[in-house]
């Protein structure tokens, strides 16, 4: 795992009242407000509601690379605070066939991601699913969101861009909607040819991720995760199997993954049985299991990381200075 | 003064072993002179006892110590140091799960765990611990029973041994062990030593297909109904009630799946698996490697120490000597339980297969015996008869163990006709015996 902070980010923020008074986090919040307002424009515009996530529950995505969710008492109950309410979003899908959050969400990730620049205990992010949908529609819109935010930031407040260092040129592929593909296998391949021990059956590492962007000119789709490398909603691929209908995007410039996103599963026995594959007990997802077992419709989604979003649009070198109130893993802040 | 009993195990032995130490390998110095010795009455066995270890005549391996050392090889030349499931062990045992039983996750749990780590072998932490007995959260004073095993144990460990090994069982994954540990700042010293493994734990070998279980009152059985089945077996009028875990559902993608999503979510972390001693554990073992286990841990039928039904105990099951026959050559670390605590019987699971040996019985008769000593006691005697049996076999290593070293005089376990000379050390084969039906190879049965 990359534990160095990314080139030129301090390590940690300053305190909150001095982060919070500084014209650089003012900048990033004014890109902020755009991209907000562009993302739900865009959606909007291609069919979408907008529906407020939950943020607490008895489940929530459990995750992974030892990310943990926060226990919160319930009543006597013991809840999470949602680490992504992806669960949630498949459930809404009878009611709302093309739906989007902008979602909060509490990962305790762990100690050792506090130096990647690229990771904050709460964020939010662009949460999209939409209903018999497969990989490629969801790609498509995710790629559009991307282009449309950017299109958008660009025109609207060009001052503030390039103000901290950012030129038309670093966004042309994005405005002109240019993405590159690659599978994960050849993603490996890459990566250990240049030297870099990355696990062929496992997610692509911190380090291996900001490799790959810092290579590429153009922001590129990772699809076809191995099995076990992601959450038990991920679509196994019934012609390939061990192989997830799932990707990433990744922003050029090392500026690493934007987006996870996938083809979810909506077969009850077979989330029952990825569900032990991942090591849970299924009775914990008791409601969801429910909802499944009567018929979730089939659907693909993903998650855009807001402040990884900003990050890029701004060109910063760390999470914590597109957040107004940033937590670093392991780092108590208020 | 002992609180603790295990009927059924020789008890007596291991208390013996616990004051006396290394003296209890030997007959009493008192009788010398003035007394005959032979070999005991033959005491009822099971299959890996009635095995006799049979040193040859002809010592190639002795000869080889002889120069290398310019002096003839001495039991004591015979090193124990080993490497178990990615660590390193002073001797080829280590300390096997208790689990949340009371007599097994109590003072005694946390005097073998000091115990354990000065003798420089690797500990496991069983299932159940933290739902049952909870995990030092933000603000709390008092650290759980889990916490103070693991800091008896990094109190006492030396530098570059050692290691402590947690199971997860479904009730554990609720509760989000292996993740609560990962990222606990009070692990890094061990997973920056490498000293740190999970371990999936499919069954034990005191009830094979069965979760855990306790006996509670009605008092813990209301604040456990949540997250276990709480069942009322003893009569209404009863105080007590059985609280059982569930087994956890295994297919081999189940497994497989689990042990890549352990080596992806826990890199730091080494990867066990403990199987019960079920008809196809060679199958579950091959496939728990295949999918990068560290160490495969399988559980006899002769195993112990947890709260089971009669009829488990005495009736399900295969036995450790059956279960290793199965396996055969082991295609990584292979570690065995059920009922060891003497050299002999370690030795044997060593020469067929394992590269080490767990104790829970025997430890936890040995700190109840002196909680202080008992257990350091137990294995230093244990210790003393590997290194005089392995010499005795001409060899000075417990890797260098095989098959060919031991003798059934029923001939159910006969050694291959041609001993694994290859220098593995392992068993290249163990034949079937005469008159069963060979098995299809990679066969369940």
């Amino acid at each position: 795992m990359d534990q160095h902070p990314a080139p030129g980010a301090p390590a940690t923020p300053p305190p909150l009242g001095e982060h919070l008074r500084s014209p650089r986090l003012r900048a990033a919040m004014l890109v902020q407000q755009e991209a907000l307002y562009a993302a739900r424009a865009y959606l909007r515009g291609e069919g979408f509601t907008e529906l407020l996530p939950p943020l607490v529950g008895p489940v929530t995505d459990p995750g992974g690379r030892g990310a943990k969710a926060l226990d919160v008492d319930y009543y006597g109950h013991p809840y999470k605070l949602m680490t992504s309410a992806i669960l949630y979003k498949q459930a809404s899908l009878h009611g709302f066939p093309r739906l989007f959050y902008i979602a909060p969400n509490v990962r305790v990730e762990p100690e050792e991601t506090a130096g990647t620049g690229r990771h904050l205990v709460e964020f939010h992010q662009i949460d999209v699913e939409i209903a018999d949908a497969s990989r490629e529609d969801a790609q498509e819109i995710a790629a559009g969101l991307l282009t449309h935010v950017t299109e958008h930031v660009w025109t609207a407040v060009p001052g503030i861009l390039t103000g901290l260092g950012r030129a038309e040129t670093d966004f042309a592929d994005v405005r002109a909607g240019k993405y590159d593909v690659h599978t994960h296998e050849e993603a490996v391949a890459r990566l250990l040819a240049a030297g870099h021990p990355q696990n062929p059956d496992g997610e692509i590492d911190w380090a291996g991720e900001r490799l790959l962007s810092l290579e590429s000119d153009r922001a590129f789709f990772v699809n076809d995760y191995p099995k076990g490398s992601r959450g038990f909603y991920d679509r196994e691929d019934p012609d390939n199997p061990g192989v997830l209908r799932n990707f990433d995007l990744i922003a050029p410039h090392g500026f690493g993954e934007l987006v996870s996103g996938s083809e979810r599963e909506a077969d009850y026995a077979t989330i029952v049985t990825r569900m032990r594959e991942s090591g849970e007990n299924p009775a914990k997802y008791a409601w969801y299991l429910k909802e499944a077992r009567d018929g979730i419709p089939a659907s693909a989604g993903f998650g855009m990381g807001l402040q990884r979003l900003v990050r890029f649009l701004t060109g910063l070198d760390a999470l914590w200075q597109v957040s107004a109130y940033p937590k670093l893993p392991g780092v108590v802040a208020p | 003064m002992s609180s603790l009993s295990a009927p059924g195990f020789p008890e007596e032995h291991v208390r013996a072993r616990a004051r006396g130490g290394t003296a209890a390998v030997f007959p009493d110095p008192a009788g010398y002179g003035t007394r005959l010795y032979g070999p005991a009455p033959a005491a009822p066995a099971d299959a890996l006892d009635r095995a006799r270890i049979v040193p040859p005549v002809f010592m190639p391996e002795r000869l080889g110590k002889l120069i290398d050392l310019a002096r003839e090889p001495e039991f004591s030349d015979v090193g124990l140091t080993t490497s178990v499931g990615g660590f390193t062990a002073r001797l080829p045992l280590y300390l096997s799960a208790f689990g949340s039983t009371r007599a097994g996750s109590g003072d005694l749990a946390v005097h073998a765990a000091r115990q354990a780590a000065r003798l420089g072998i690797p500990m496991v932490i069983g299932e159940n611990m933290v739902p049952v007995h909870g995990y030092r959260r933000a603000g709390d004073a008092v650290r759980s029973a889990l916490s103070a095993r693991i800091d008896a144990y990094l109190a006492e460990v030396p530098d570059g041994c050692g290691g402590i090994v947690v199971q997860q069982s479904t009730e554990d994954a609720d509760s989000e062990v292996w993740n609560l540990l990962y990222s606990d700042p009070a692990f890094r010293p061990l997973l920056e030593t490498g000293r740190l493994a999970f371990e999936l734990k499919t069954g034990q070998g005191a009830k094979p297909g069965l979760g855990g279980m306790t006996v509670v009152d009605r008092a813990e059985a209301e604040q456990l109904a949540r997250r276990f089945t709480v069942r009322d077996v003893f009569g209404e009028d009863s105080a007590h009630r059985l609280r059982c875990a569930t087994p956890g559902t295994f297919t081999d993608e189940i497994l497989r799946q689990q042990l890549r999503f352990m080596r992806n979510n826990f890199p730091k972390a080494r990867t066990w698996v403990k199987f019960h001693p079920g008809r196809d554990v060679d199958r579950a073992a091959r496939a728990a490697w295949a999918a990068g286990a560290d160490a495969v841990t399988v559980d006899g039928a002769e195993g112990g120490t947890g709260w089971a039904p009669g009829v488990f105990l005495d009736q399900v099951g295969l036995p450790l000597a059956e279960c290793l026959r199965r396996i055969g050559r082991p295609d990584g670390c292979l570690l065995a339980t059920g009922g060891i605590w003497e050299g002999g019987r370690a030795l044997r699971a060593l020469a067929l297969g394992a590269r080490a040996v767990g104790l829970g019985r025997a430890a936890l008769v040995a700190v109840d015996e002196d909680p202080d000593h008992g257990l350091e006691r137990l294995a230093e005697a244990l210790a003393l008869e590997l290194r005089l049996l392995v010499s005795a076999l001409g060899k000075y290593a417990t890797t260098a163990l095989g098959p060919e070293d031991l003798w059934w005089p029923d001939g159910s376990f006969a050694a291959p006709a041609h001993p694994a000379d290859d220098g593995t050390g392992h068993p290249a084969a163990v034949t079937t015996a005469p008159g069963e039906a060979a098995r299809p190879a990679g066969g369940a049965v």
